[in-house]
């Protein structure tokens, strides 16, 4: 791999050891995919943040890294493993509490915008159309890639941490046109809303692994394709996909002699009765990933003028940049459970606290069981509403 | 260079999720560790997270000496480059057994498995028309008798496979003006202690009868649908597919 005179003098060091260590990182990626150089990057986006996930190696990685190193790039961050506000109301551990604002304390040295949610681009980090980036969070990764055309590999955080301190990223995978392309061709019928689509997700992620999906016959909504998006990067590894008439590398995808695969309602409502493996939550949660503005305005709507009818915990997990924005649906909201920001059902312990949670989204689902220790009722929105009222 | 006791999975995995960092046992698994293995998967997937999961197993002392993958995807090299852990691609992982002693070079970008050794066989399939020939080997052979299998024979030294192929064709079946239709890519089986690493060559003939030799007491001229009913060599099935699908 070719570096510049001036890459290499970050490769020796004399930017300090937290510069040094990203480099050989990104040397070392860039060796491993063939790379031949390094190429500049508009924004990062980093993973790695709750302190039930990364725990005491990744805040001493995160510390070494924060004493000489700052990003170069604007760089927003994922969920943390609380509410930086009201981790008190859930029910935190202070122990918990204080390594976790170690960790965001080390992120805001670096300057890294904590932002802490897994939907940056709702949050002002929204790339445009070409540009090269480096994102980990593999829901968000994948939606830039896919909807915006951006271009960015399916980074590890510790890579794209790397990648936000150099400015730069190895040239290989998806930043390069040749990689881009369809490999498996989906033909979907399984009408609409948000369950069918986590549940798609689910299924095509499962199937096809790190393939290219093109999808035909399908004509989702933003929150459709956010929930499309991470269910595929949960269940399998896609980091890209093309959507007919809809996302903007599409027109130009040649799918002839691709592998079609056929998926219905049948293959759906089997992945759903996969994932349920619980019944009587004592949690219900929305927000994997996090609302957006539509989805706490119809949410809101929905739930207006009716009463909560039981006392089972509901948290509805958005970012804060969108929680600012719908005040008034958020207070709608909060008579019923909690709007919380900063953090989401997979990264908290809420394991602490619950043995049965109820969501809509089929990536959380995946981590539920495994991450939280949950038995899992997958359901849709509407479902999970007439569980509340 | 890092050698340990194979644990392999012939899936996906996703190390946030798909571990206990503690204790280093497998999600679901019951009791299955990776601490200290050579764990092998098929290639990453799920969380992004995964290369600080394995930043912190490396803390608590529950981290696999090396990994083995068909595909590195970077969430796992990443892990593993920060970690300072050997990862080698390319691996077929379903010729890996669980308990095999393993040696990775990170380096050279290569293993070796303890104990086990590598062959080099030709498997040619004959055709004639949508029929294909199999054989059933006799309790002469050396290997898998009784098996029904396709013309196949060693690669001996300093030979070629199509020269192995053209060999065994004229010894096995006295047929020496078939047609090459397709060569295929190699593919390896593991069987006890030896991974076959068979050579799959299609030919078609137009006239059905053949001679067979000592090496064999039965033949048949099948549909690839039939396959399933008899008793064959190890790898068969895939050979069949790879050199007859379009």
């Amino acid at each position: 791999m070719f570096l510049t005179r001036d890459e290499e003098t970050v490769l020796d060091g004399e930017r300090g050891s937290g510069p040094q260590q990203a480099m050989e990182l990104l040397v070392a990626l860039g060796t491993v995919y063939d790379a031949d150089r390094l190429i500049p990057i508009t924004s990062a986006h980093l993973s790695g943040v709750s302190y039930k996930t990364i725990g005491k190696g990744g805040l001493s990685f995160l510390n070494d890294m924060a004493s000489d190193a700052r990003v170069q790039v604007r760089t927003t961050l994922n969920p943390a493993g609380m509410d930086l506000e009201r981790w008190k109301d859930m029910g935190i551990q202070k122990e918990f509490a204080d390594r976790q604002l170690e960790i965001i304390d080390c992120y805001d040295r670096l300057g890294v915008e904590t932002t802490c949610t897994c939907t940056p681009y709702l949050a002002g980090n929204l790339p445009h159309i070409g540009e090269s980036i480096a994102w980990a969070e593999s829901s968000a990764l994948s939606y830039v890639n896919s909807i915006v055309g951006a271009r960015t590999n399916r980074e590890g955080g510790p890579g794209a941490l790397a990648a936000s301190i150099v400015g730069k990223t190895p040239a290989y995978g998806l930043h390069l046109d040749s990689n881009r392309k369809a490999t498996v061709v989906i033909e979907a019928d399984i009408g609409s809303g948000i369950l069918n689509y986590t549940l798609l997700g689910q299924v095509v992620g499962k199937k096809v692994a790190n393939a290219i999906p093109y999808f035909r016959r399908i004509r989702p909504s933003q929150d459709e394709i956010k929930t499309l998006a991470a269910a595929m990067a949960a269940s399998g590894a896609v980091a890209m996909f093309h959507i007919e008439n809809m996302t903007p590398e599409a027109h130009a995808m040649d799918t002839a002699g691709l592998e079609t695969i056929d998926i219905g309602i049948r293959d759906i409502a089997s992945a759903r009765d996969s994932l349920s493996t619980g019944s009587d939550p004592d949690l219900i949660a929305l927000g994997c990933p996090h609302l957006s503005d539509v989805e706490i305005i119809e949410l809101a709507a929905v739930l207006k003028g009716k009463r909560k009818k039981s006392d089972t915990e509901v948290w509805f997990c958005t970012s804060r940049a969108v929680r600012r924005r719908c005040a008034k649906e958020v207070a709608e909201l909060e008579r019923f459970g909690k709007v919380l920001c900063d953090t989401c059902m997979i990264v908290s312990p809420i394991e602490e606290n619950h043995l049965c949670t109820a969501t809509n989204s089929a990536k959380a689902c995946t981590y539920l069981p495994t991450l939280c220790s949950q038995k899992v009722v997958c359901a849709s929105t509407v479902e999970l509403m007439g569980m509340i009222t | 260079m890092a050698e340990g006791e194979i644990v392999a999975l012939e899936f996906s995995f996703s190390f946030l999720g798909g571990v206990d960092q503690s204790s280093g046992l497998l999600q679901g698994s019951g009791s299955v560790g990776i601490a200290g293995k050579v764990f092998a998967f098929t290639e990453g997937k799920g969380s992004t997270v995964g290369s600080y999961t394995m930043l912190e197993m490396k803390r608590r002392g529950t981290l696999p000496v090396a990994i083995l993958n068909t595909i590195a995807e970077p969430i796992v090299t990443t892990g593993a480059v920060i970690c300072r852990i050997p990862l080698v691609d390319s691996i077929d992982v379903s010729v890996l057994r669980n308990g095999d002693r393993a040696i990775v070079d990170g380096t050279r970008g290569a293993v070796e498995i303890e104990g086990v050794e590598l062959k080099d066989v030709v498997t040619c399939i004959l055709t004639n028309g949508d029929r294909f020939l199999i054989m059933k080997r006799s309790e002469k052979v050396g290997t898998f008798k009784g098996k029904w299998a396709g013309v196949s024979g060693f690669v001996e030294v300093g030979e070629e496979p199509i020269q192995t192929a053209v060999k065994e064709m004229s010894e096995e079946v006295n047929v020496t003006d078939a047609r090459l239709l397709k060569k295929a890519a190699a593919i390896l089986v593991r069987s006890g202690d030896i991974v076959w690493k068979l050579h799959p060559f299609l030919f078609a003939i137009d006239d059905v009868r053949v001679e067979i030799d000592w090496e064999h007491t039965d033949h048949r001229w099948i549909l690839a649908e039939n396959l399933r009913e008899f008793d064959t060599v190890p790898g068969l099935d895939k050979v069949i597919r790879a050199l007859l699908s379009a």
